[in-house]
């Protein structure tokens, strides 16, 4: 039970002379849920990218319950219990809805877990059901609205049964209404439980997000990150109140 | 009795709520029992063996279609599947002395490790350097086999193999019954949950690996099935015609099955099938008017391309059925609510 979740240690990534994460180390503990924050191209969307092995870092380790993630196949990451949204939502447009989620319930991972689900469109109905847009299963998924295809993102992700779920902005884009749904969705999942044929340990989460205000009520604590280089770390009261990461978001001379 | 007549009753039931609601439906079964009977109506040797030919490139128009059309890994050397089959049979069958039974399958074998081949150096590439690529294969392989001509026949072919039978029907109902066959696993193929994952593929790749699935070894199998399908048709195009040439392999081959697929509509299996069974025999057709011939074909796939851009099929489809709004289940296009759901169709 020590034994923490992730370790990240030191990882780096340069798109040519541009240093997008610098030497950026972190842990997380089981079930916790992390906060991800920093002005836009502080390297968020890279960093988690470089976890989920979309992108491989310079240097630096990534380890995944004691097994290092650098190096591996972004499949045999998701397999091993590391799923992720894409912040600009990648949906298979012309396939249907059901179709989207059915992918990911394809996997190994999801496959194998779920051998009592006598159909795979069985579970990736309860996962759009989860994620509230089960209405529109049959639709193609360039119908739907930026708002929808979030939570088809978030279908996706929690149909290969994570351990530990990447969110990028899952507000982004959302009206105030449809944000509150969203992030009653996050907890309900966070809290775990049974959806239908879907079943939830309660994954970790990290947490990528602008607005701090819906975002500080789910968290348990957040880092920042600043020009690719970690800023601050703690509860999210700690970092709002942090003097360096007002600097940040506020510029020099802020009010 | 009663219990025969129960289950007659019942498969009439099925025949009726399932096959006769919908034109598509009827129209492939009309094909089915149309091919299977026209021996019937008329044993003509030139119309035999159209059809025979017209069925072996659909098969081969359908392996395309399984590997480019679904999965997106554009082929321009399809050509190459169907002369390793062709060659690959007829070796097997002139130098060792295999039966073609026997040698037909063991060349899709061949080009299934052809598939292989080919499809890992293609599964880094993408869009233009994949089809280019591609379209080098067959070549080089016709380099080597006019580099070979005691092995390969070097640019006669190899000739003088033998037909699996020589009588008329037999001909016919054994290439109709393979492709009716093939056409139907191949149908079943991209039906199936391996089918979403290649659609899956030709979108995004990459959200198909973040989904957890090993997108190299499917794009592998679908070289390697597209490989034996196209495969059998070379095999069977080899010893019907008793000769494997350097045409089985020509760029025009690769090129024509490309445009069989977008004529009938790509990612479809029954799309390129259709598009075959249309264009094939058009062109004997127009043989009629011999130095025009490939001009009106041309003419003709244009017009089509330009009015019907997802394909002849599709458009056909879409004139005569209708999908519910609410369940999309398709509907004959008379219907003015959905068989189903009941549902408004307007
Ligand atoms: N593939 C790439 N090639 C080159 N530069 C890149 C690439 N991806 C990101 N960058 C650059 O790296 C920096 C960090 O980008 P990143 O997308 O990680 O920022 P972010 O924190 O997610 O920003 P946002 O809040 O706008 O989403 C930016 O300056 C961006 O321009
Ligand atoms: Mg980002």
């Amino acid at each position: 039970m020590a034994e923490p979740l992730l370790v990240v240690e030191s990882v780096n990534k340069s798109f040519g002379g541009l240093k997008a994460v610098n030497d950026v180390s972190f842990r997380m503990e089981q079930k916790e849920v992390l906060g991800l924050i920093g002005p836009n191209g502080a390297g968020k969307t890279t960093l988690l990218r470089l976890l989920t092995g979309i992108l491989k870092p310079d240097s630096g380790s990534v380890k995944f319950k004691g097994k290092e993630l650098v190096g591996r196949n972004i499949w045999n990451i998701v397999n091993l219990g590391v799923a992720c949204t894409f912040q600009n939502m990648r949906p298979f447009r012309r396939l249907p809805i059901i179709a989207n989620v059915m992918v990911s319930c394809l996997s190994p991972r999801s496959h194998g877990k779920g051998e009592w689900v006598k159909k795979v469109e069985n579970k990736a109905m309860d996962a759009l059901e989860f994620a509230g847009i089960s209405d529109m299963a049959l639709e193609k998924a360039s119908v739907l609205s930026q708002g929808d295809l979030k939570r088809l993102e978030v279908a996706r992700a929690i149909a290969s049964d994570p351990e530990l779920l990447l969110l990028d902005e899952p507000f982004g884009g959302l009206s105030p209404a449809e944000t509150d749904l969203m992030a009653k969705s996050i907890r309900r999942l966070h809290k775990g439980g049974r959806f239908g044929r879907l079943h939830s340990e309660g994954p970790a989460m990290i947490i990528v997000e602008h607005k701090l205000q819906q975002l500080m009520k789910i968290v348990d604590r957040i880092i920042v990150l600043n020009f690719g280089t970690l800023l601050a770390e703690g509860t999210p009261d700690e970092v709002v109140n942090n003097p360096q990461v007002i600097e940040a978001y506020l510029g020099k001379g802020g009010d | 009795m009663g219990l025969v007549i129960f289950y007659v009753k019942k498969l009439f039931k099925i025949f009726r709520n399932e096959v006769l609601v919908l034109p598509s439906r009827v129209v492939v079964g009309l094909f089915f029992i149309v091919l299977l009977g026209l021996p019937l109506v008329t044993q003509d040797p030139y119309f035999i063996r159209i059809i025979i030919l017209t069925s072996i490139f659909a098969i081969f128009a359908a392996s395309w279609d399984l590997l480019s059309g679904f999965t997106g890994q554009m082929n321009f050397g399809h050509a190459l599947f169907f002369g390793v089959g062709a060659y690959g049979s007829a070796m097997l069958n002139i130098h060792f002395n295999i039966p073609p039974w026997a040698t037909i399958p063991m060349g899709a074998i061949v080009a299934v490790l052809a598939g292989l081949i080919v499809g890992i150096p293609c599964l880094r590439l993408k869009h233009t350097y994949l089809a280019l690529t591609t379209l080098a294969f067959p070549i080089i392989l016709l380099g080597i086999i006019i580099a070979l001509p005691d092995i390969s026949g070097g640019e006669l072919g190899m000739t003088g193999l033998k037909r699996i039978t020589e009588s008329l029907l037999g001909n016919y109902y054994l290439h109709v019954g393979v492709f009716l066959v093939l056409a139907v696993i191949m149908w079943e193929i991209t039906d199936s949950n391996t089918g979403i994952i290649f659609h899956a593929i030709r979108e995004d790749e990459l959200a198909v690996k973040a989904s957890g699935i090993n997108t190299v070894f499917y794009k592998l199998l679908a070289f390697c099935l597209s490989g034996f399908f196209a495969g059998i048709a070379g095999g069977l195009y080899a010893h019907y015609m008793r000769i494997a040439g350097p045409s089985t392999l020509g760029v025009d081959q690769s090129f024509t099955v490309v445009i069989y697929a977008i004529f009938g509509g790509a990612a479809t299996i029954y799309g390129p099938i259709a598009a075959v069974f249309i264009l094939f025999p058009l062109l004997e057709v127009f043989r009629l008017w011999p130095e025009y011939r490939m001009m009106l074909f041309a003419a003709v796939v244009l017009v089509i391309l330009l009015y019907m851009p997802e394909g002849l099929i599709h458009w056909i489809r879409d004139k005569i059925e209708k999908e519910c709004p609410r369940c999309k289940i398709r509907n004959i296009a008379t219907r003015k609510t959905c068989r189903i759901c009941t549902a408004n169709l307007d």
